[in-house]
């Protein structure tokens, strides 16, 4: 009824009934615990039809997976949660991160580290670029949701096709070591892939930690939640914002450079990462930035142990299989609230 | 809990009306709302509301912000779905239906912030609410076309009608978005109308518009009360109007109903002040 | 003709290249046509409608070539299907609000590419399906012969294309905009508009968001048909997000809540796109695509920005200042 719902009202009948299950109503009002139920049903399914061993090694690669994910979650979600823009250009943002970690550390041939750095210096000040050229002025004018939209989508094409007339279209790879692998507890594991699993958790629990005990962290929670109240509360809303993009853009790179690091580098590499990363989004509950934490390894968990299940080819749809689920079960996702007023 | 309606005491406060002729008196109420409750989030925004409103009444609906009463309304006109209790509309249960259905049925409600269809011309608007359009279904275009150009000719005659009834004619063809608060307060009231709604429920109709429009609104419910038997609920805040033009006022506070009764009876009753006090203001000084 | 920088327009006088850009605006005019109608006549945003494109293409393709089924009924067959899949999914999504139901039909969509992709047995996956035109060059055939005894000695290959994708083109405009001045026209406004207002006075907003999106599915498969016929060939490649992307710069290029318009749009766009193909600039290949793509980003950005009613939109129908 309001704008922010997330379903317009009316029900189907048949749905009313469903909802009204002992069971499904339990799960209604406790998200978190009945996810994680259905997660740990999930395991032991899995566990028992294919042994441990094969789970827990599918379950590193979905570690790995699920931290480049939950890395462009958060940002995304923050932007939409503070700034009501769905970016669909944010999967360019880790795109660039990826080309200028190998401009510097391939084509410069500086170390891998500073590389990474750049490219997450880089991406943090493309998106303050933008907010300041494209986003703030649209807003100030009081620009719609689908205006939005479709401007991200313009600045998407935009960005991706800049840099394949830069880079051309041809696959690269950052300078990292893909051969030698970890073992432990009879799994093994890329040396990359682990240092990906390392810094994808160190920086989301910094992430985590500003954002529950900063100053900085709980106005951004603050504007997310309602914009106007915290604009009258007197927090300093376009500082915010700017800090957001900083984060979102860094955020981004950092996906995009480690993505890179594992798979390859190419133009679309970005938005073929998009889509996972809205489910990831979706399925933690839009504008909550722990969620969307969650909901990025949850997904990359999932979507590796569906290898287990189908053909490997098929594992991508399976992110838009949960999406789609999502949508449809509990738009708000596992952590959001229903905001029905 | 609901008490008789009071017959017509004070009618120097009120135009002297009386039961429209063919209405049954006594019979069983248009609506009856039983032990309706609604929970969002943490609190119960109606917390078990019981009441009946009587076919041909003028009633209102009055309470300090927050009683619930907007909440109420969305319930009953099926935009948000009761968590429990009954509602009967013509002796049929309503609750927990699509609010098209209940429209349908001849309930109708107007919106606090009105919902005049911005980026539509007025006629367009009007011509909407008309029932019974056999030309808004694709089929009928295409095997019935006759019909439905029969009806959109009559159907814009009663638009066109209306319009003038509410001195809106000259703007039937401007943008709905142009228009001034008042004139859509008035448009949204007009279309309502058109739907040929046996109950209108208004949610806040004076708000924002000035005295003299809203005499004339006043003048056409207690018209169409008269003439047609239509029953009226609407919420509103300001106590002159509610004195002076309803039959019988109910009371919310907290999601609950706490009294109901003629107009004076309900301004000092003990419950009703301390309601109102307890919200920081004081009934009939709302403006 | 040469320009400096070796710039030659000469494709431009060429009838084959107009032919080709013009069958193409055809198509993309048909599938826009869905956009326009949900977008700018119903207020949902549709970003699956490659994926309608897709169903109806490979549906077609997959019955005339791995089930033998006769061309000219395997076509709304593959119509039904496609408003089968729009059904399916709208039901459960357009109750959404605007933004989420456009992520799930681009997330539906892309199940279906990656179906095409993956379901190699049925589909050919990346190599592709080919085979299907049979029934097709015989009707080709036919307009072509019709066309010399008109008095045109030697007809382009592709014209008979271009002249039923266009007589589609037009007859869908005609019949949506007729469509659209019915009462029933009048709801789906109202739907766009205001939801909560239009289910006050009684109208099934679902129902009616559920018809918008079977036609668009519908204008989809038929673009898909065209498509399929044009390249006799089906690739997952060519109903990637992008397509729908595209569509939507055509979409507002020629102005929300104007079908007249799509034409319009569709026409400039691909005369851009195909266009600069064939200016010979002093770049790779691979950059010319990437070029062609920044303008069509370049376009979205800058129209949004200043024009967001287009070139042919009504400003008071205006649909994206919400």
């Amino acid at each position: 009824m309001e704008a922010r719902t997330v379903t317009t009202t009316a029900q189907l009948p048949l749905r009313e009934r469903v909802r009204e299950l002992p069971a499904v109503r339990w799960a209604r009002f406790h998200p978190e615990s009945a996810a994680a139920a259905v997660l740990g049903v999930l395991v032991v399914v899995l566990v028992v039809a294919y042994g441990v061993h094969d789970v827990a090694q599918t379950g590193l690669n979905g570690l790995t997976l699920g931290s480049v994910y939950a890395l462009g979650a958060v940002g995304l979600t923050l932007v939409y949660g503070i700034l009501k823009l769905v970016n669909f250009a944010h999967g360019e943002f880790l795109t660039f991160g990826a080309y200028m970690a190998f401009l510097v550390s391939v084509t410069w041939g500086a170390p891998f580290v500073l590389g990474l750095l750049f490219a997450i210096a880089a991406t943090a000040a493309l998106g303050v670029a933008f907010e300041r050229i494209m986003w703030g002025p649209m807003r100030a004018r009081k620009a719609g949701l689908l205006q939005l939209l479709l401007m991200a989508i313009g600045l998407a094409f935009l960005l991706q096709n800049t840099i394949q007339f830069i880079w051309g279209t041809q696959v690269r790879s950052l300078d990292v070591n893909v051969t030698d692998t970890v073992e432990f507890l009879g799994l093994r594991i890329g040396q990359t892939d682990l240092l990906v699993i390392v810094i994808g958790f160190v920086t989301l629990l910094a992430i985590g930690a500003m954002l529950r005990f900063t100053l900085l962290g709980k106005r951004m929670r603050a504007l997310s939640d309602n914009f106007d109240l915290a604009e009258t509360a007197g927090v300093d809303t376009s500082r915010v914002v700017l800090y957001t993009w900083v984060f979102a853009g860094g955020l981004a790179g950092l996906a995009g450079v480690l993505a890179g690091a594992v798979t390859t580098v190419k133009p679309q590499m970005g938005f073929e990462l998009l889509l996972p990363i809205f489910a990831a989004v979706i399925l933690g509950g839009i504008g909550d930035a722990f969620g969307a934490l969650a909901g990025g390894i949850v997904l990359g968990l999932v979507i590796e142990w569906s290898t287990l299940v189908i053909e490997p080819r098929w594992k991508i749809s399976v992110g838009f299989a949960v999406l789609i689920l999502v949508l449809f079960i509990r738009p708000q996702g596992i952590f959001g609230r229903a905001r029905a007023i | 809990m609901t008490e008789p309606m009071a017959s017509s005491p004070a009618a120097m406060t009120r135009p002297a009306e009386g039961r429209a002729p063919g209405v049954p008196d006594g019979g069983r109420p248009i609506l009856e709302i039983g032990d309706v409750r609604r929970r969002f989030g943490g609190i119960m925004a109606v917390d078990g509301a019981t009441l009946d409103v009587e076919e041909g009444s003028v009633t209102a609906l009055i309470g300090p912000n927050g009683a619930g009463k907007t909440t109420l309304f969305n319930v009953i006109t099926g935009f948000y779905r009761a968590d429990h209790g009954s509602i009967r509309f013509q002796g049929r249960e309503i609750a927990r239906r699509p609010p098209h259905a209940i429209a349908r049925l001849g309930m109708v409600r107007t919106f606090q912030i009105t919902k005049a269809l911005a980026r539509m011309p007025v006629m367009d608007n009007m011509m909407l609410a008309a029932p019974e359009q056999p030309g808004e279904q694709l089929v009928n275009l295409l095997v019935r076309p006759g019909a439905a150009r029969r009806r959109e000719r009559e159907v814009r005659e009663r638009a066109e009608e209306l319009l003038s009834v509410f001195q809106l004619e000259r703007l039937r063809d401007e943008y709905a978005g142009v228009l001034s608060g008042g004139q859509r307060k008035l448009l949204e009231f007009a279309r309502a109308l058109m739907a040929e709604p046996k109950m209108l429920l208004l949610d806040e109709p004076m708000a924002g518009i000035n005295p003299t429009l809203g005499a004339r609104l006043l003048e056409h419910m207690h018209r169409l009360r008269r003439e047609r038997g239509m029953t009226f609920l609407f919420v509103e805040h300001d106590m002159e109007v509610v004195m002076g033009h309803s039959d019988r006022v109910i009371v919310m506070a907290e999601g609950k109903v706490i009294a109901t009764g003629a107009p004076e009876a309900v301004r000092s009753d003990q419950r009703v002040i301390d309601a109102y006090l307890g919200g920081g203001a004081a009934v009939g000084s709302e403006g | 003709m040469t320009l400096p920088l070796g710039i030659t327009f000469d494709a431009f006088t060429d009838f084959g290249f107009w032919t080709s850009v013009g069958i193409l605006a055809g198509t993309y005019t048909i599938f826009t046509l869905g956009l326009q109608l949900n977008v700018g006549f119903t207020g949902i945003v549709n970003f699956g409608q490659a994926g309608f494109m897709a169903i109806g293409a490979y549906t077609m393709g997959i019955l005339v070539v791995k089930y033998d089924w006769s061309f000219w009924l395997a076509l709304p067959a593959a119509v039904l299907v496609a408003v089968a899949f729009g059904l399916l999914i709208g039901l459960p999504s357009l109750r959404l609000r605007a933004d989420y139901f456009a992520i799930a039909t681009i997330a539906a969509a892309e199940i279906v590419r990656i179906t095409a992709q993956n379901a190699r047995e049925l589909t050919g996956g990346n190599q592709g399906l080919f085979g299907f035109e049979g029934s097709w060059d015989n009707v080709s055939d036919s307009i072509t012969s019709g066309l010399q005894s008109l008095g045109w000695s030697d007809p382009e290959t592709l014209f008979p294309l271009f002249l039923v994708v266009w007589a589609t083109a037009l007859v869908a405009t005609l019949l949506l905009y007729f469509m659209q001045r019915s009462p029933w026209g009048r709801v789906l406004r109202a739907v766009r508009e205001d939801e909560d207002a239009a289910r006050a006075l009684g109208k099934n907003a679902l129902v009616y968001k559920l018809q918008s999106l079977s036609i668009a599915a519908t204008l989809g498969a038929l673009a898909g048909f065209f498509l399929a016929l044009n390249l006799n060939f089906l690739n997952p490649e060519e109903f990637e997000p992008l397509f729908t992307f595209i569509g939507y710069a055509v979409l507002v290029l020629g102005g929300l809540a104007n079908y007249w318009g799509v034409a319009f749009g569709a026409i400039i766009m691909w005369t851009i796109l195909e266009g600069t193909r064939f200016i010979d600039l002093p770049i790779s290949a691979e950059r010319e695509a990437a070029v062609r793509f920044m303008i069509v980003g370049l376009v979205l950005i800058l129209l949004m920005a200043f024009r967001p009613q287009g070139v042919f939109g009504k400003k008071e129908e205006m649909v994206l200042g919400d």
